[in-house]
Formats: structure tokens, sequence, C-alpha cells
């Protein structure tokens, strides 16, 4: 074989000296491939072939998986119970840790200055939102709650007691809302609002529900400081006070746009209708 | 992501939709909003706006990774940018292209644990010394490794993914 000139190109240097590979040079490497059993043939593999001594076993008459010779089998002695019962037409809300959404801040692809809604997260990779797996949204997860450190105006479709303090003890705002966009296929916004399915979310102020009323959701806030031992910072000094509390318009799907503009991308323009009748029809 | 949002196709439906305008003939029926106004009457009827378009800009899901913010240090997520300067050793070891450390475990037939440093450019046999004697001080054991030089990659037995990282970022890589 070739000497190699210099280390860890050993490889590189024998491929480049040798002969060309082809199917003739090719070989397995010696212990790499063992033989297969062949049923039937040979002292070892022949004489009853592995299938034992006699009744079902060789004769291959075994019953059915489950069955224990007459007595009740264990799948029919246990009585049916719907646990799954409509699982897949359960709303489903994929989660996202506190831990990963810190992550997503300091790599650069989440902007914390800006207004953080289901859209953003999608477009940074944060999460993968599936609407056709019955996915409503996203949920936070207060894993990473002790590590979070980052001041953030958000709004996802569900969080847990624990990630809604830990947003709100950095001085951040959070909000849930259902997304309206996985709604609009299966019922009309206006029932989706009013409907008993989220009327338990969006209108309770523990869940900062954007239906909620104000004052319950200030009084919420100071429970929650002191249930989880914090402070709970003034946000209205804050500089970034006005951002923080953007909050979308209950029929508003996307931050700063309303139904009814026409976008003209290549020349980057906005078209607004001034046409009454155009507008009492959008606002409906 | 074929089943995920597609913000644009929304976008780009939404305006279809809107910009179909309601014109005569007369006998379209179904159209709530046909105006009977002249087209000059209609075009002077609309406003044209430049301001809300980064509304729009912000919601094209960028199509490259962004490059990470200056950090001084360790972030509170546990990210550490790499040093300016790569560290003087005879083999370098690249980030991924979401700026992490190429490091990962495998489990192969329910049970067999293996760590993989990837994306080694150099000396890949002083990188699987001085990782033989890293783990050894760590562990007190002598690991089999494995060396790839066509791929350039090393794989170690056991997971020890964690040690590794550390151990990578303490370097500089």
């Amino acid at each position: 074989m070739s000497v190699p000139k210099k280390p860890g190109g050993k490889a590189l240097e024998v491929l480049q000296n040798l002969p060309r590979i082809t199917l003739a040079n090719l070989r397995p490497e010696p212990g790499s491939k063992q033989r297969e059993k062949k049923r039937g043939r040979g002292q070892h593999g022949g004489n009853r072939s592995g299938r034992g001594h006699k009744g079902e076993r060789q004769r291959g008459t075994r019953p059915r998986l489950g069955f224990e010779g007459g007595q009740t089998p264990f799948y029919l002695v246990i009585p049916k119970y719907g646990y799954n019962e409509g699982h897949s037409r359960r709303p489903q809300y994929q989660p996202l840790s506190l831990k990963r959404l810190q992550y997503l801040i300091d790599l650069g692809r989440v902007d914390p200055t800006q207004p953080i809604d289901l859209t953003q997260l999608v477009n940074a990779r944060g999460v993968t939102v599936q609407p056709l797996k019955r996915d409503y949204g996203v949920q936070l997860v207060d894993e990473g709650a002790d590590i979070f450190a980052a001041k953030i105006n958000i709004e996802v479709q569900r969080a847990s007691e624990g990630a809604i303090a830990a947003i709100e003890r950095n001085g951040g705002g959070f909000s849930s809302s259902p997304s309206r966009s996985s709604c609009a296929g299966s019922l009309s916004q206006r029932e989706c609002c009013q409907g008993r399915i989220w009327s338990h979310i969006t209108q309770i102020a523990e869940n900062r529900g954007y239906l909620a009323d104000p004052e319950k959701i200030r009084q919420a806030r100071l429970a929650l400081a002191q249930k989880y031992g914090y402070i709970l910072p003034d946000i209205s000094k804050d500089e970034l006070y006005h951002m923080l509390s953007m909050r979308k318009d209950v029929r508003q799907i996307f931050f700063g746009l309303a139904p009814g503009w026409v976008v003209n991308m290549p020349e980057k323009k906005i078209l607004k209708p001034t046409d009454e009748k155009l507008l009492k029809y959008y606002s409906s | 992501m074929a089943a995920s949002f597609t913000l644009r196709g929304a976008l780009l439906s939404v305006s279809r939709l809107r910009c179909r305008t309601p014109g005569p003939p007369a006998g379209a029926a179904g159209l709530r909003f046909v105006c009977n106004a002249g087209p000059e009457e209609r075009r002077a009827g609309i406003i044209e706006s430049t301001e809300e378009y980064r509304f729009v800009e912000r919601l094209i899901p960028p199509s490259r990774v962004p490059a990470p913010p200056r950090h001084a240090g360790v972030t509170p997520s546990g990210w550490s940018p790499p040093a300016d300067s790569p560290p003087p050793l005879p083999y370098v070891i690249r980030r991924s292209r979401m700026h992490n450390i190429p490091v990962y475990t495998d489990l192969t037939n329910g049970s067999r644990k293996m760590t993989l440093i990837r994306k080694v450019e150099g000396d890949i046999w002083a990188l699987e010394k001085d990782v033989k004697e890293f783990l050894k001080e760590v562990t007190g054991k002598e690991l089999p490794t494995q060396v790839n030089e066509v791929t350039m990659t090393l794989k170690v037995k056991g997971h020890f993914d964690g040690e590794l990282k550390q151990w990578l970022t303490s370097k500089g890589f």
C-alpha cells in the first residue's frame, strides 16, 4: 500500500493512488457478513427444521394471538372505556417551552422588540403548527421559567400559570386568544368568539384572554405576583410600553393590517378602500 | 413544512379575492357590493399608503438563517457564541448552520449509544487524541472511538454530548 505523506489523509491518499474501484475490486470486511441458516438442509438446519417436537408448534396449527385455551382472554376481560373516544377531534396546542423561546430570542430568530405572535414564531421556525392535525395554536409550557430573562409582548393560545408568571416577572405583556386562521375553516368568526368552546379561555382574566375585563386582568396580575413571590414591575413606566401593550383587535388576524386592504407587493404599497359600503362589509 | 402555515399563500389568496373588482355587467348576480359608479370614481375612492407595508414584510418568512446578535459571554438559554479568532489548535470544529456545536447522540439497535462529532476540519487524529484524554479524565475509562476521514467525523461509544459540547465551547469553537 502507498505510504501517507501527511497525518489525517491516509484514506484519501490510498483512494487516490490505488487503481479504480470497481465491483471486481470490492469485498466485504472478513467477519462482517454471516451466512444465513438454511432450514431443511444439513445436520443443523435439517431434521425438524427448528419447529420443535410434534404438537401444534411443529404442525403449525397454533390458535390466534391472545387465545388463552378457552379462559376469557385478557383483552376481553377488561371492559371498554372511552379514553380515546373522539381523540381525532380534540383541539391540540403545540407546546413551546420558555427555554426554547429564550433560545430563539438569543439567536436572533425572534425579535423581542416587536409583538410576538403565532406568525412570528412560525416564521422563525420555532414551532411547526399543523392545522390539518387539529392544531389550534401554541401553548406555553413553563419548562425553563427559572432561566427566562426577556421582556416580550407575546400572544399565544394557551399558557400554564408558571409561564405567564415568568413573562410578567420580567416586565413583559401576555395575552391569549384563539388563532383566528385555524377556526376560520370550521366555524365562522362570530360563532368562534361567542362559542362555548373558547369562552372559558378567552373571557377569563387568569388566562389574560382577549375578551376579559381589563380591571380583572390587572387584579389577576397582582394575584399571580403574590402567588409566585415576585414584585410586579410597572410596565407603564417602561420605554417599550406602547409595544408591550399592543393588542390585536377582536377580529384582526395580523398586527397592523385590516381586512379589505389590497397589498401591491412589487411596488410595496397598500391600497385601502374608502367606500362606506365596503368598509361596513369588511368590519361586519 | 408542507402542512404548516403558508402565510404568503393566505395573503395572496386574500388579496386575489379582494382584487376581483365588482364591474358591470349588471347581470353579475351574487355580488353583494356591486357598485354602479364609473371606473374613475371607483379609483378615486382608494387610498394608497406605504407606511403599513412593514407589517406585510414582517409576515414574509425569511429564507436564510439570521446571524445571531452580539453577546458578551453565555446567554440565558445556555448558548454561547464562538470565539472571534479560532483557537491555535491543529483542528477546527465549525458551527452548524443554526450556529450550534455539531455534537449529536445516536441510539441504534435499542441500546447502542454513540456520540458523533461532525464538521471537523484539519488534523482529526489530534482531535481524537484530545477527546480520548478528556473522556479518560471525565469517566476514567478508555472509550473506543472511530475516525472517518472521508466524512471528517468522530464517533465515541456512549452518550457524552453535554460534556463534549461544554469542552468544545470552553476551547472557543
